[in-house]
């Protein structure tokens, strides 16, 4: 079962999303991929915040900067779910990270590739994305082309998905339903 | 208390005005100001999002004074811009912004009788 929560900054997703992965994974192995690359000292406390946050929980951190689908290397046998934080953080250092960026379309068939991979591997998967899409704000082309890549992937990863949930203020909204609760 | 929230200019107010039916009230537009509030009257405090903005550039404790202003005014309307839905801005203090904004928004939100997402002037009872 695959899971998308999408929201804006200081949402409340992430404390939604450990919420929700808890109880859908049950008796499994939890493991938290993360994505963000850590720079500075405002990335260490945002990491130090979300780490509290999952503090005896029972997950296991795997860091995933890039080629996501390799979390599964890390993992150990049997029935797993994972919580992938976040989708913002994974596109930007795929197109970004490297000598020259990578373009939407690639990152996108990428990025899908490597979920679906993963899904495969998971008996639940839950990805946090951002809502990037409403400052009303034209930025310049590169920034224009990250929006479009978070766009088309959302929309993609949305189709994959067994249930959407747009978090507002901490409160989950419904977007897909889940087939049979 | 009751919390609207939604995007810039989409009604938010006049929402609040028609569909609650308020026979005496006060806005405060952007201020936690207190002088204008007189016995009776439902508090509406508008701009939410820019009362932050304002507390933080003094250097204030705006999570502190919101608490307590809840406190003192258990039926006041709090309505707000959702300032989270964008690109994470480059300027370190607007990005402080947003985050603290959407974490009191996230509060406010636990603690309202009643949350209300507007668009189009058209109001989503969420809570």
């Amino acid at each position: 079962m695959m899971t998308l929560i999408i929201g804006g900054s200081g949402s409340g997703k992430s404390a939604y999303a450990e919420e929700y992965i808890t109880r859908r994974a049950g008796n499994r192995q939890k493991y938290y991929l993360a994505t963000m690359q850590v720079y500075g000292e405002e990335g260490r406390k945002k990491v130090e915040r979300h780490r509290q946050l999952r503090s005896g929980k029972g997950f296991m951190t795997i860091e995933q900067p890039v080629d996501i689908e390799k979390a599964q290397t890390m993992m150990q046998d049997g029935e797993k779910a994972a919580l992938l934080e976040c989708m913002s953080n994974l596109v930007a250092n795929e197109m970004f990270s490297r000598e020259s960026p990578l373009h939407e379309e690639p990152v996108v068939e990428k990025i899908v590739q490597g979920v679906g991979e993963l899904k495969e591997s998971l008996a639940e998967l839950v990805i946090v994305t951002n809502n990037v899409f409403e400052d009303g704000v034209q930025y310049e082309d590169t920034t224009m082309e990250y929006i479009r890549a978070m766009g088309t992937l959302n929309e993609r990863l949305a189709a994959m998905a067994d249930e959407v949930i747009e978090v507002v203020v901490g409160i989950p909204l419904c977007v897909k339903v889940r087939n049979g609760g | 208390m009751k919390l609207i929230i939604g995007g810039y200019a989409q009604g938010k107010l006049n929402y609040v005005l028609k569909h609650y039916e308020l026979e005496n009230y006060v806005l405060l537009d952007g201020t936690l100001s207190e002088a204008a509030i007189e016995a009776g009257n439902t508090v509406i405090l508008h701009c939410f999002h820019l009362w932050v903005k304002d507390g933080l550039k003094r250097g204030a404790n705006p999570e502190e004074e919101i608490r307590k202003f809840v406190k003192e005014y258990p039926d006041c309307i709090i309505i707000s811009d959702e300032v989270g839905n964008g690109i994470v801005p480059i300027d370190a203090f607007e990005r402080e912004y947003r985050e603290r904004t959407g974490r009191m928004l996230v509060e406010l939100a636990e603690k309202a009788e009643e949350v209300v997402r507007v668009i189009c002037g058209m109001g989503q009872k969420i809570k």
